[in-house]
C-alpha cells in the first residue's frame, strides 16, 4: 500500500458520506424543481415569479438579510476589535459570552425573544410606557422583531470571523500609525479597518447567507403575515406538499446563495465561524 | 569496511538536477560531515540515506547490504531532526525508547536499561519523565540524540542538530558531540553549513556545491590545501585575487610581483590568501597596499586593504594602527598561498 | 493590550460591552425565568419560584422520548463524526497545502445553509427508500457535524511539527505504528474538541430536523418548535432551561480541558 492510497484511505469514508448525504440530495432537489408530470418544466419558476406574491417575499428576505448583516457589521467590528486586543481575562469570558449563544439551540433563543417582544413582554412594555406607540403596540409579528431576533442568533458569527483576522494583525501597525500622527479613531480608519476587510467579508457573507436561509426565527417573530423565502419553502414541503414548487424555491435561494458564495470560496477564505 | 557507500547517487525534481551522481563510502566509526551552502543538497543526500527521498538513479548499501529501495522503517539507521521531531505526548524515556519499542528490540527490561544508559550518556537521566515541552531547546536537544543513539545504529544521521542553539549552547554541544561519537564510535553523517562545525567535528569532511561533491579530506587538509575557488572561499574566507603567473611569480594588476613555493603553469589564475596568513606592516613587506578601512575586533582589527584595484582583508594585531588612506605593506610567507584555476 | 486609548473612548467601551452582553444574554436569561416563575402564562420577570414546570416537563411522555431520541442520536452523531471526520482531517493534512480544494469540501457542509440540503435530503429519501427513519437523521446530523471535527483537527496538526511521522519512520515505525502511536495522539485536543461541538450541533439542531421529522421522530428542538408555534407555557421553558444547562456544562468542560479561547476563531 502507498502512501498515497493510505491517504485516499482516510479521506473515503468522509467523500462517500459527503456525496450520498449532502452532493447527491441537492442534485435531487435541483432535478426536482425543474421536473414537471410530462418531464422537464420551468413551469414551477414561472409560478414563482408570475405570482405577485412569491417576488414580494424573496424582496423581503434579501432585505431583512441585508439589515441584519449591515447591523451585524457595525455591532461585530469594535466587540471583535475589543476581543482581539484586550487582556486574555477579559478575553475568555468574551468568547463565552460570544459562543453561549451561537451553542445554544436557535429553537431556544427565539423563545426568549418571543416572551421579550410579545405584547406584555418586558421590550414592547417599556417602549409602550415610554410613549412610543399605541396602546396595542406590539413588537412581536414586525419586522423590526425579525431583526432584532436575527442579530442575536448571527452576531456571533461576524465577531468571530472578525476576531480571527484582527488578532492575526500585529499590533505595532497600530502603534506606528499613532507615532505617525494617528489619532486612535484614525488608526482605526485607516489601519485596522482596512486589514480587516477579509474578516468583514467573510462575516458579511456568512451572516447574509444563513439570514438568508433561516426560517425558524422569522417565522416565529414575524408569524405567517411576514413570510420569508426559507419559510415559505418549510410551508411547501410540510404543509402543501408541492415538492416541486418547494424544490423551485429551494434552488432559488440555493442559486441565490452559491452566486455570492463562490467567489469567495475560490478566494480560498474559509475560516470564519 | 564501510558502514555506508552510496554509488553515483543522482536526483532530480521534473527537471531540476539536485544531486549530479554523488560516489561517498563511510568507513565504520567515522564521522563525516556533509558542508555546504543551502541549496546544495546535502540534506537531500542525507535524506536519500534515511529512505525518506528516493533516488532517480544510483544505490546505497548500509553494512554492505543495499538498501535503496527499503523503506526508512526497515533500514539500520537513526536520524536526528533539525527541529529534534520530539513526540509531545510521550515524556523523555518514552520518547527514547520509541525507537525500541517500534524496532521490537529486546525485552522491556532490556529497553528500560538502554534508555537510561543512554539518557546517562547525555546527562539527563534525571529528566525521564519530564514532557518534552517542559525542557529547554538545549536539553531537548540531548533527548533527540539519545534517541538517536540507544539503538545503536549502523548509520547515524544529523541534519544540522545544532543550528536551532545559540552560540554559547552550540560550542558546549560540539564537545559533547566529539566526546560521545569517541566513546560510542558511532558511524555518523553530520550535515551542516556551518564550517566551524564541520571542521571541529569531523573526520572527514565532504565540501557540496551545487549537487557535487567539491572536495572532500580530512580537516586540516581541506582548510590548508584548497582546490578550488569555491573550496577556498567557503572555507575560511580567503581572499582571492585573479593574477597572472609567470616565470613562477604572481603578477598583480598593477605590476607588482610576489614569489611562489609552488610550481605552477603560466597564465592566468587565482591567488588565494587567508587573511590571517598575511602579515601587515607599515614598511618592509613584499606587497604594497592602501588602507581602506579599518574595523576594531576587540583582540585584534581587521583591515580592508585595496591591493592592486582588489579588496582584500587582513587581521592585524592592536599594536599597529594604521588610519585609512595611509600606505601599507604586505608579507606572506610562501608556503600560505594557493594558486587555483583562475 | 493597545495603550494610549482616550478616556471617553474606553468609557464608551465599556458601556457597548454591557449592552452588548445585556442584549446576547437577554434571551437565555428570560427564558430561564418563565422556567421558575409561578404564573402559568410565560412572563418575565418572573412572579415567585416554583420548580413545578421542571416535574411538569420530566413527568411528560412526549419530552422524555424527546429528550432520549435526542441524546441517542447526539452520542451517535458525535461517534461517527469524530471518526470520520478525523479520518478526514488526516488525510486532509498529508496534502501538505492548507485551504485546497479537499478542505473546501469537507467545510462545504457549514457555508451551505442545512435548509438546502435539508429538503434534498428529504426528497432523496423518499424517492429510494420511503418514509425518512433514525438513519436519516443520523446521516444529516453527521454531515453538518463533520466540518467541525475536520476544523478543529487541522487547527490542531497545523501546530504540529511536521516531521514527526518523518522522524517516526527513521525510527523503525511502520504504517500503523506510526498512525496509532504518532498521528492520532497529536490530533487528539482536536478530535475532543471536535466531539464537543458535534454532541452540542447534534442535540440543538432545527432545521434538518424539522424537515425529517415524523410523528415517531421528533427531537427535543423539534418538539419545542411545536410548542412555541401553538401554545408556549412555562414547561417548555423549563425544558430549554435545562438543555441550556447542558451546553453551559459542556462549554465549561471544553475550556478546561483545551481551553475555549484556541478554538473559538480556529
Amino acid at each position: 500500500m502507498t502512501d498515497r492510497r493510505e491517504t485516499w484511505l482516510l479521506l473515503a469514508p468522509g467523500l462517500l458520506l459527503l456525496a450520498l448525504g449532502f452532493l447527491l440530495p441537492i442534485a435531487r432537489m435541483l432535478a426536482l424543481s425543474v421536473d414537471g408530470p410530462d418531464g422537464f418544466t420551468l413551469s414551477a419558476f414561472a409560478r414563482f415569479f408570475q405570482d405577485g406574491y412569491y417576488p414580494s417575499i424573496l424582496w423581503r428576505t434579501v432585505w431583512l438579510a441585508s439589515i441584519i448583516t449591515a447591523i451585524c457589521a457595525v455591532i461585530g467590528f469594535p466587540m471583535a476589535y475589543i476581543m482581539a486586543r484586550c487582556n486574555p481575562t477579559l478575553r475568555l469570558w468574551l468568547v463565552m459570552l460570544v459562543i453561549l449563544p451561537l451553542m445554544t439551540s436557535v429553537v431556544i433563543r427565539t423563545f426568549g425573544w418571543m416572551v421579550l417582544l410579545s405584547r406584555s413582554g418586558l421590550v414592547s412594555r417599556t417602549i409602550r410606557d415610554m410613549g412610543f406607540g399605541g396602546r396595542s403596540f406590539q413588537l412581536m409579528q414586525t419586522e423590526t422583531a425579525i431583526v432584532i431576533g436575527m442579530v442575536q442568533v448571527l452576531l456571533p458569527f461576524m465577531v468571530l470571523s472578525l476576531m480571527g483576522v484582527i488578532g492575526r494583525l500585529d499590533p505595532r501597525l497600530e502603534e506606528a500609525a499613532r507615532t505617525m500622527g494617528c489619532t486612535f479613531l484614525g488608526t482605526m480608519r485607516s489601519v485596522v479597518l482596512p486589514l480587516a476587510v477579509p474578516g468583514l467579508v467573510a462575516g458579511s457573507l456568512l451572516v447574509f447567507t444563513l439570514a438568508a436561509s433561516s426560517f425558524v426565527t422569522p417565522s416565529l417573530l414575524g408569524g405567517a403575515r411576514l413570510e420569508v423565502l426559507a419559510g415559505a419553502v418549510y410551508k411547501n414541503v410540510t404543509q402543501t406538499l408541492d415538492w416541486n414548487f418547494a424544490a423551485a424555491q429551494a434552488t432559488i435561494l440555493f442559486a441565490g446563495i452559491a452566486l455570492i458564495l463562490v467567489p469567495y470560496l475560490r478566494l480560498g477564505g474559509n475560516r470564519h465561524g | 569496511m564501510s558502514d555506508l557507500t552510496l554509488t553515483g547517487i543522482r536526483k532530480s525534481y521534473g527537471k531540476t538536477d539536485v544531486l549530479h551522481g554523488i560516489d561517498l563510502a563511510i568507513r565504520s566509526g567515522e564521522f563525516v560531515s556533509l558542508l555546504g551552502a543551502s541549496g546544495c543538497g546535502k540534506t537531500t543526500l542525507l535524506r536519500i540515506v534515511a529512505g525518506l527521498e528516493s533516488v532517480s538513479a544510483g544505490a546505497v548499501a548500509i553494512g554492505g547490504e543495499e538498501v535503496t529501495h527499503l523503506p526508512p522503517e526497515k533500514r539500520d539507521i537513526a536520524m536526528m531532526f533539525q527541529s529534534y521531531a520530539l513526540l509531545p505526548h510521550l515524556s523523555v524515556a518514552e520518547n527514547v525508547r520509541f525507537p525500541l519499542r517500534m524496532r521490537g528490540h529486546g525485552s522491556r527490561a532490556d529497553q528500560a536499561q538502554r534508555v537510561k544508559t543512554a539518557l546517562e550518556v547525555v546527562r539527563l537521566d534525571t529528566m525521564a519523565d519530564r514532557l518534552p515541552r517542559q525542557l529547554s531547546g538545549g536539553q531537548q536537544q540531548r533527548v533527540a540524540l539519545a534517541r538517536a543513539i540507544v539503538s545503536n545504529p549502523r548509520v547515524l544521521l544529523l541534519d544540522e542538530p545544532l543550528s536551532n542553539l545559540d552560540a554559547r549552547l552550540r560550542e558546549e554541544m560540539q564537545v559533547e558531540l566529539i566526546e560521545i561519537h569517541r566513546r560510542l564510535r558511532l558511524t555518523t553523517l553530520f550535515v551542516t553549513h556551518d564550517q566551524d562545525e564541520a571542521l571541529s567535528l569531523s573526520d572527514r569532511v565532504v565540501l557540496m556545491n551545487g549537487g557535487r561533491i567539491e572536495q572532500e579530506g580530512a580537516p586540516r587538509a581541506l582548510y590548508d590545501r584548497p582546490e578550488t575557488a569555491f573550496a577556498s572561499s567557503f572555507l575560511g574566507a580567503a581572499n582571492l585575487i585573479p593574477v597572472t603567473i609567470a616565470a613562477g611569480e604572481a603578477v598583480f594588476a598593477d605590476g607588482q610581483r610576489l614569489a611562489l613555493g609552488q610550481g605552477a603553469a603560466a597564465g592566468p589564475a587565482t591567488l588565494a590568501m587567508r587573511q590571517e596568513d598575511i602579515e601587515l606592516s607599515r614598511v618592509g613587506g613584499a606587497l604594497r597596499a592602501k588602507v581602506v578601512t579599518r574595523v576594531y575586533l576587540g583582540s585584534r582589527h581587521r583591515y580592508i586593504l585595496d591591493l592592486a584595484g582588489q579588496r582584500i582583508s587582513v587581521l592585524a594585531a592592536n599594536s599597529l594602527t594604521l588610519e585609512p588612506g595611509d600606505d601599507a605593506t604586505l608579507s606572506i610567507s610562501a608556503g600560505r598561498t594557493r594558486i587555483l584555476p583562475a | 493590550m493597545v495603550k494610549a486609548v482616550p478616556l471617553w473612548l474606553r468609557a464608551a467601551a465599556v458601556v457597548f460591552l454591557l449592552l452588548l452582553a445585556t442584549f446576547l444574554l437577554a434571551p437565555l436569561v428570560v427564558v430561564v425565568g418563565v422556567s421558575v416563575s409561578e404564573s402559568q402564562f410565560v412572563v418575565f420577570p418572573p412572579q415567585g419560584f416554583t420548580l413545578r414546570w421542571y416535574e411538569n416537563a420530566l413527568s411528560s411522555q412526549a419530552y422524555v422520548d424527546a429528550f432520549k431520541l435526542s441524546g441517542l442520536l447526539a452520542i451517535l452523531v458525535t461517534l461517527s463524526a469524530t471518526i470520520i471526520g478525523g479520518a478526514a482531517a488526516i488525510g486532509i493534512s498529508r496534502f501538505r497545502k492548507p485551504g485546497g480544494a479537499l478542505e473546501t469540501v469537507f467545510l462545504s457542509p457549514l457555508v451551505l445553509p442545512s435548509i438546502i440540503f435539508a429538503i434534498g435530503l428529504l426528497m432523496l429519501w423518499s424517492a429510494v427508500f420511503g418514509p425518512t427513519s433514525f438513519l436519516t437523521l443520523w446521516i444529516a446530523h453527521t454531515v453538518v457535524a463533520i466540518p467541525y471535527v475536520v476544523r478543529t483537527t487541522l487547527a490542531v496538526l497545523a501546530e504540529s511539527d511536521p516531521f514527526l511521522e518523518e522522524a517516526a519512520r527513521t525510527m523503525g515505525a511502520n504504517r500503523l505504528q506510526r498512525l496509532w502511536f504518532v498521528t492520532l495522539p497529536q490530533c487528539r485536543p482536536g478530535l475532543v474538541a471536535g466531539a464537543f461541538f458535534a454532541f452540542n450541533i447534534s442535540f440543538d439542531e432545527a432545521v434538518l430536523s424539522l424537515f425529517l421529522r415524523t410523528p415517531r421522530l421528533t427531537t427535543l428542538p423539534v418538539h419545542i418548535y411545536g410548542q412555541l408555534e401553538f401554545s408556549p407555557d412555562p414547561t417548555v421553558a423549563a425544558v430549554s432551561t435545562l438543555m441550556i444547562l447542558i451546553t453551559i456544562a459542556l462549554m465549561l468542560v471544553l475550556d478546561r480541558t483545551l481551553g475555549l479561547t484556541r478554538f473559538a476563531s480556529a
